[in-house]
């Protein structure tokens, strides 16, 4: 599969990337595509410069794969950095945007494609230590491809405002070029402002910025937790033992917490901020400022004392004011307990349109199941579960499961009635080709008031009474009721000489027959 | 005249019904055209039915008031229609019925099953088994009949627990219940039931995909004395030593088929209930080991043992027999190892054996079939399928003690011939005979048969090339009550010897395939002379013509089934045959070459009411009308696309 050339390239693996670059750039004269593909190196190196990584290896079979889009690829990418600085919500840079992020996927599965081939090769030559060095720089690779992909989709999404302040960066001259010392710049401004922390760029009031900040490292920590229930019934902590916390209605029912310093944008999460900031900036995107902020205050600190909870609203039982109160665990407890015990349920299903939530990750938890599954007691219950059902069958003398009456579905009989009053009832002929309709079989559904003697035996065409319609007056009984439908020996040696269609056939016999 | 009238004026009429009770079935058809008071007493006695033609169920419900039972399986018009109408009329009255037979009515559908429910009060059992399209509505439908007591649902396809919860709530009096291949029931069907009809007594759940919950449930049931489990897939050991310390009243069990059940469970069933008679464990242990036989002594009223497919040593049958003499039953199909030793233990041993299965046993010779006839006197049933080394000899022993024997599988033993034939001929009682594949046997041999074995119900002669139309005549003048006869593949048989059946009135299921030398004169005497027949195979009969098939048509008005493969029958005698043959409900009609795609679909129409099974071609799909098919399928016909 692979070339000569290409296996050269691997035996090279421990090399410096730094080297491989300069031999780049030094072939890269005579090689447009390649040129482009080492200044896109360049920028990627920027973009990952925390990461202490001082080169990725430069795949080349990737770049003999990218040689036909190079040019393409650095133009999305001019696009892409335009959109993040003009912040102007312009559908044209959105979609050049995904497109640059597509690219990238594109990159970043070529490259797992290589690693996979690669592996077993590896495994072929027997070389511990090389396979480990290749191992570790096509991981910074992947790295930083899929920083890159963060960032970019981070941009994506439309600011309130742009501040033209932090990009500064000239966008003429070649393409290729242009972007790069851009980028860095833009990365310089960003840390600088992000280690001045009362930049001019900042113009936001931010409403208790610190507090916020603080608590909103708790909402995500829990969140990872998955601890999103607000009853902790078995958790028993000795009163006093905690730090009791209580925020107002307002601050429960923001809906964001955390804003952009730069655009003032809000989020809800912190993680998301720091995400976005990410957008702003190269400054944002080391390691110290993706980190977690309460991270590193952690170790060497003081062991704090728990937070606990408690809900603003007076007469709770969540309420530190309450005789038996019962602490609210995290952040996110306090927002969903307060929607859903002392809010409006505003969010209706769309299915139901009887059931109401306040909270809306509990209106699509029961849009996911709602309308499905019924499980319906004969009492009126209903349940999400079979066993349920049947735990409660079980235990109430008398209640059965219903079964839900089944919609009629176009049928056989459905269109041998409709030509039937399409023919008309004087035809004869149309009612014999209902000899053996399947009618009665499919009226079954729900007519449980048969004994009841509502049945009108005109309307069912059955195999027994085509002759009740066709002798129109005869109503004997017997004759009626069990027509045996033998037609006789020599009507069918008379018919059955020639056969034009099934229908004609159908009628002619009974025609005979009557 | 008056000599019959006085007869009559001393017999009383409780002892007419006395004599009546001992009458067969034929006899009570003479019996009844004897007099008006021999009639009356016939009409008054009769509490069970079984009826061809649905039409006359209300004269016939009107003369015999006393019926209790009442078979509507073989009605092949039976429909929720039919049903009704019998509800407005009336003067029926089925207040005593107490049993229905609706197996395979498939166009019976809740409607009709709900009028029935409420027609019949005393209602106690039902069998819906075969109706395949059954489904909750019609569980429903039937758990109005509050008396319920037995219930068949065999293979009711989409019966759910939903429909099963609704008759264990309706009739929580079951004490019988069979749910085989009732396939979407779950352990929650089986827990409700069990949790509800405490008094139950008899379960099926085989081929269903419960697990050990459903054992743990039925395990509670504490009058459970027959459980059938055949083939379920999900139980295993775990569960099985669940029922070691439930169900105190079991005394039937049959695990047969069910691969993750192992020996080490079945102890511990055996040691959980001393008192068990029947253990069906066939193709599920591959060994009989010594502590199982160890814990089978204890079982002193253990009657039947079914251990099909394991390796059973001559010392482990002789310390089995020897524990357990008072077996009645033995199923040892496929287990190779059992030698002449161990079946002479047994026949010493168990005195009382009536049936004993040894098919594939190849190792058993004349002794051991000796020495079982000796000593086991009482011996009904016999199975000696494949059993190559089984000679003359082991067959003259049977023909001189096994005077009670009724039933003897010899398919495939090559060493019969017509000495063999001549020894059985002395079991007078023989009822059923197995001759399929035994190719050494001539005319000779069928002549000895024929002659002697005038109780013969049911002959398999499958393959037997040997013997011609001489034989079939001596068959057909001596076993007047025939009612089953196998000749396919009887190579040597002509029109002659076919027409010789004729005489066989009784006869109802005939199997004539690949009998190439018979035309539609063989088939007219046959059709002319036997009206009972409800089954027939002409499969391969190339040589049958249109006569034959027009006489079929005009006599055979009860035949319910019958196959037509590759026979020559053109457009106008199957049209013929379809829409006259009124009862038919099971047809196959693969490879016709001479009838056009218009011959089925005239042909179909014609019967499309009745039919419930139906074999066809595949390209026939797409080349009939789909009003046609719907149809078919609208009226729970199951067509099979070959």
């Amino acid at each position: 599969m692979e070339t000569e050339d290409d296996l050269c390239q691997q035996t090279n693996w421990g090399s410096s990337s730094s080297k491989l670059q300069e031999q780049g750039s030094s072939d890269g004269g005579g090689n447009q595509a390649f040129s482009g593909f080492t200044s896109e190196q360049k920028w990627e190196e920027a973009s990952i410069l925390d990461y202490e990584m001082d080169g990725v290896e430069p795949d080349l079979q990737v770049f003999d794969e990218m040689k036909a889009s190079g040019e393409e690829n650095v133009q999305a990418n001019v696009d892409f950095l335009q959109g993040v600085r003009a912040q102007a919500w312009d559908p044209s840079t959105m979609l050049s945007n995904l497109s640059f992020m597509e690219q990238k996927i594109h990159e970043l599965q070529e490259l797992v494609h290589l690693l996979v081939g690669r592996g077993e090769q590896v495994q072929g030559c027997q070389d511990e230590l090389a396979a480990q060095q290749q191992q570790q720089l096509i991981t910074t690779d992947l790295t930083s491809i899929i920083i890159q992909l963060i960032s970019t989709a981070g941009s994506l999404l439309p600011s309130v405002k742009h501040n033209m302040s932090t990009a500064p960066g000239p966008y003429t001259g070649q393409p290729g070029s242009a972007m790069f010392p851009c980028a860095r710049e833009a990365n310089n401004v960003a840390s600088q402002s992000q280690n001045n922390n009362n930049c001019g760029a900042q113009e936001f009031d931010l409403p208790k910025a610190v507090v916020v900040d603080e608590r909103e490292s708790h909402v995500v920590e829990e969140h990872e937790m998955k601890d999103e229930d607000d009853a902790e019934e078995g958790e028993n902590l000795p009163p006093g033992s905690y730090e009791i916390l209580q925020l107002e209605k307002e601050e429960i029912l923001a809906p964001h917490t955390h804003f952009c310093t730069i655009c003032g944008k809000g989020f809800k999460r912190d993680a998301n901020l720091r995400m976005h900031m990410r957008g702003h900036g190269d400054e944002y995107k080391t390691a110290a400022a993706l980190a977690k902020p309460n991270k590193e205050s952690i170790p060497g600190s003081e062991p704090m004392l728990i937070k606990r909870y408690s809900c603003p609203f007076l007469g709770c039982k969540r309420n530190k004011e309450h005789r038996k109160f019962q602490p609210l665990k995290t952040i996110l407890c306090v927002k969903n307990h307060y929607k859903r015990t002392h809010c409006d349920k505003s969010f209706t299903c769309s299915r139901c349109h009887t059931k109401k939530f306040s909270v809306i990750a509990d209106l699509k938890t029961h849009e996911k199941h709602c309308g499905k599954n019924k499980w319906l007691c004969s009492c009126g219950t209903t349940f999400s579960r079979k066993d349920k059902l049947f735990g409660h069958i079980a235990l109430f003398q008398g209640h059965t499961p219903a079964i839900p009456i089944e919609e009629t579905k176009p049928s056989a009989s459905s269109s041998t009635q409709r030509e039937n009053s399409e023919g008309g009832n004087n035809n004869q002929g149309m009612v014999g080709f209902n000899l053996g309709s399947p009618s009665n079989a499919n009226q079954e559904t729900a007519q449980f008031g048969m004994m009841d003697g509502n049945i009108s035996f005109e309307d069912s065409f059955s195999p027994m009474n085509f002759e009740t319609c066709s002798f129109g007056g005869f109503h004997d009984f017997p004759r009626l009721m069990f027509d045996d439908s033998d037609s006789s020996f020599q009507t069918l040696i008379a018919n059955t000489c020639g056969f034009s269609s099934p229908r004609n056939v159908g009628e002619s016999v009974l025609d005979t027959s009557i | 005249m008056s000599m019959s009238t006085s007869i009559l004026s001393v017999l009383s009429e409780d002892l007419l019904v006395r004599v009546y009770e001992c009458l067969d079935p034929p006899c009570r058809k003479t019996w009844r055209l004897i007099s008006k008071e021999f009639l009356r007493v016939d009409s008054l006695t009769r509490t069970t039915i079984r009826i061809l033609r649905v039409e006359f169920l209300p004269a016939l419900l009107l003369k015999y008031p006393n019926l209790s039972s009442l078979d509507l399986s073989v009605c092949p018009k039976l429909d929720d229609d039919v049903v009704l109408r019998l509800a407005m009329d009336g003067t029926v009255s089925t207040l005593r019925i107490k049993s229905l037979n609706l197996s395979r009515s498939t166009a019976v559908r809740a409607r009709g099953l709900e009028t029935l429910a409420r027609m019949c009060h005393a209602l106690e059992r039902v069998d819906v088994s075969h109706c395949w399209g059954f489904g909750d509505r019609e569980a429903a439908a039937l758990s109005s009949a509050k008396g319920l007591r037995e219930l068949k649902m065999d293979k009711c396809l989409s019966l759910s627990d939903v429909g099963l919860a609704r008759i264990v709530v309706g009739c929580s009096n079951l004490n019988k219940i069979s749910l085989k291949w009732c396939m979407e029931i779950s352990d929650l069907g089986i827990d409700l039931l069990c949790k509800i009809c405490k008094g139950l007594k008899s379960l099926d759940v085989s081929y269903l995909k419960v697990t050990n919950d459903s054992i743990r449930s039925i395990a509670l049931l504490p009058k459970l004395e027959v459980l059938d489990m055949v083939s379920c897939p999900l139980i295993d050991d775990v569960g099985l030593r669940i029922l070691e310390n439930g169900s105190p009243s079991l005394q039937e069990i049959d695990v047969t088929r069910c691969e993750r059940v192992s020996l080490s469970s079945l102890i511990c069933i055996v040691r959980g209930h001393p008192d068990i008679q029947v253990l069906k464990a066939s193709h599920c242990v591959s060994e009989v080991s010594g502590s199982f036989l160890g814990y089978i002594k204890g079982l002193k009223r253990l009657k039947a043992i079914w251990i099909d497919g394991a390796r059973v040593s001559d010392s482990s049958l002789v310390t089995l027999s020897s524990s357990c003499r008072s077996l009645m039953e033995i199923g040892m199909s496929r287990c190779v190892d059992v030698t002449d030793i161990g079946m002479m233990a047994l026949a010493r041993n168990c005195l009382n054996l009536k049936t004993v299965n040894l098919a594939c046993c190849g190792f058993v010779t004349d002794v051991a079939i000796s020495a079982l006839a000796q000593t086991c006197r009482t011996l009904e049933t016999l199975k000696l399928e494949s059993c190559h080394l089984i000679t003359e000899k082991g067959l003259q022993s049977l023909g001189c003690y096994s005077k009670l024997l009724q039933e003897l599988d010899l398919t495939d033993c090559c060493g019969v011939n017509d000495r063999g034939l001549e020894y059985i001929s002395k079991c007078s009682n023989l009822e059923r005979l197995k001759l399929g594949l035994c190719t050494n046997i001539s005319d000779k041999g069928i002549f000895h048969i024929g002659s002697k074995c005038s109780k013969l119900l049911e002959l398999d002669l499958y393959r037997c090339a040997g013997f011609g139309d001489d034989g079939l005549a001596a068959l057909s003048r001596g076993c007047k009550s025939l009612n089953r006869l196998i000749l396919s593949y009887c190579s040597e048989l002509t029109d002659f010897g076919v027409e010789q059946i004729r005489q066989l009135e009784h006869l109802s299921h005939l199997e004539l395939r690949g009998l190439k030398n018979i035309t539609g004169v063989g088939l007219a005497a046959i059709a002319c002379g036997c009206k009972k027949l409800g089954y027939l195979d002409l499969k391969l009969c190339e040589n049958i013509d249109d006569s034959g098939f027009w006489a079929l048509a005009y006599f055979s008005r009860n035949l319910r089934q019958i196959n037509l493969c590759n026979c020559s029958v053109s457009d106008t005698a199957l049209c013929m045959l379809m829409s006259n043959l009124s009862r038919v409900q099971d047809v196959d009609l693969v490879h016709l070459n001479r009838v056009t795609v218009e011959g089925f679909e005239f042909a179909l129409r014609a019967c499309c009411n009745r039919l419930k099974k139906l074999k066809l071609l595949a390209p026939l799909r797409f080349l009939l009308s789909s009003e046609l098919l719907e149809m078919l399928h609208a009226r729970g016909c199951r067509i099979r696309w070959d």
